[in-house]
């Protein structure tokens, strides 16, 4: 499903951003109409940060208004 | 984790597995960002080839390739086509035959076109100014709604076979859809349809949604169809259609 290339575009997102740093933990918002199942989303992350600086990091969902889709912030070491 | 053990041993876990210090980044960095910014390099590609470029949605078998043929064969305009399924190039070839230049996407497991298949596809086909390309989606009501890719407009097809109350089921696609064309109006008479309740529920939706009734095997409707098409071509963009 399309929570893919939401999840990977999170991922590339994260990765341009952190500087090489490990991430523990990634915080997204969703919203009610954004039509992303947060279970899909989940276990796409999984999938997606194989292999990369946010291997094994928590993903967490928070819930937002409307349409909005949004990368809130990370928990770097 | 193992309950008897953990007092005894929790100072000296605290010592061995101390975690090292994090911190948060505050990022706000909106997801599908690039999808919206390849879309918006679409849109400005086909502007200044002056191409009307529309997104034809519905779901799987509304008739969208049927219109299509129709379309190609009967309006008289200068049709380009980007054809989106998962396999094959089924609906390529019939678009060939019609006698449309096409290029087809596969997107194997995928659901729905992106901004990005849409740029190679659109520089492969190398539409001329002032062509009109109509983009057919993946069958699918759901997600090719959160998908831009550079259209002047999305049109969605339901057939009559689908129910009138479709467009309460899938506010998002009919929200964001400027044209509804009901299809297959020739089974009308076979089916629990009750169009101007379809169109009250577009409406409810959409306020400004217009809407058109066609069959493509009897003709019904199709010169309304190719009218708008006609219009929208020379309709500057962003003036007021919607």
């Amino acid at each position: 499903m399309h929570e893919l290339a939401i999840t990977q575009d999170l991922v590339e997102a994260v990765v341009a951003q952190c500087g090489g740093r490990r991430v523990r933990r990634v915080v997204v918002i969703v919203g009610a109409l954004a039509a992303v199942l947060p279970d899909a989303m989940r276990f796409c992350f999984d999938i997606c940060v194989e292999g990369t600086e946010l291997e094994g990091a928590t993903l967490e969902i928070e819930e937002g208004t409307g349409q909005e889709l949004s990368l809130r912030g990370v928990e770097v070491v | 984790m193992d309950r008897s053990h953990e007092h005894e041993h929790e100072h000296a876990h605290a010592h061995v597995h101390a975690e090292p210090p994090t911190e948060m980044l505050r990022l706000e960095h909106k997801l599908l960002a690039k999808n919206d910014r390849l879309a918006g390099a679409n849109r400005a590609w086909f502007g200044a080839r002056e191409i009307l470029a529309l997104n034809l949605v519905s779901s799987p078998g509304a008739g969208k390739t049927t219109l299509l043929e129709r379309t190609i064969r009967d309006a008289g305009l200068p049709i380009h086509v980007i054809e989106g399924d998962q396999a094959t190039d089924r609906d390529a070839a019939r678009i060939r035959a019609a006698g449309s230049p096409v290029i087809q996407i596969n997107t194997g497991s995928g659901c729905h076109l992106d901004a990005h298949m849409i740029a190679h596809a659109a520089e492969d086909l190398d539409p001329p100014k002032g062509a009109v390309v109509m983009i057919e989606n993946v069958g699918n009501l759901v997600c090719p709604a959160l998908f831009d890719l550079g259209e002047r407009a999305k049109v969605v097809v339901m057939s009559v076979t689908e129910g009138d109350d479709k467009p309460l089921k899938y506010p998002h696609m009919f929200r964001a859809s400027e044209l509804m064309v009901v299809s297959k109006m020739d089974l009308l008479p076979h089916v629990d349809f009750d169009v101007d309740q379809a169109i009250e529920n577009a409406r409810r939706i959409r306020p400004t949604i217009q809407v058109m009734m066609v069959s493509a095997k009897t003709g019904e409707g199709l010169s309304g169809w190719f009218d708008w098409l006609e219009r929208r071509r020379t309709t500057a963009p962003g003036s007021a259609s919607e």
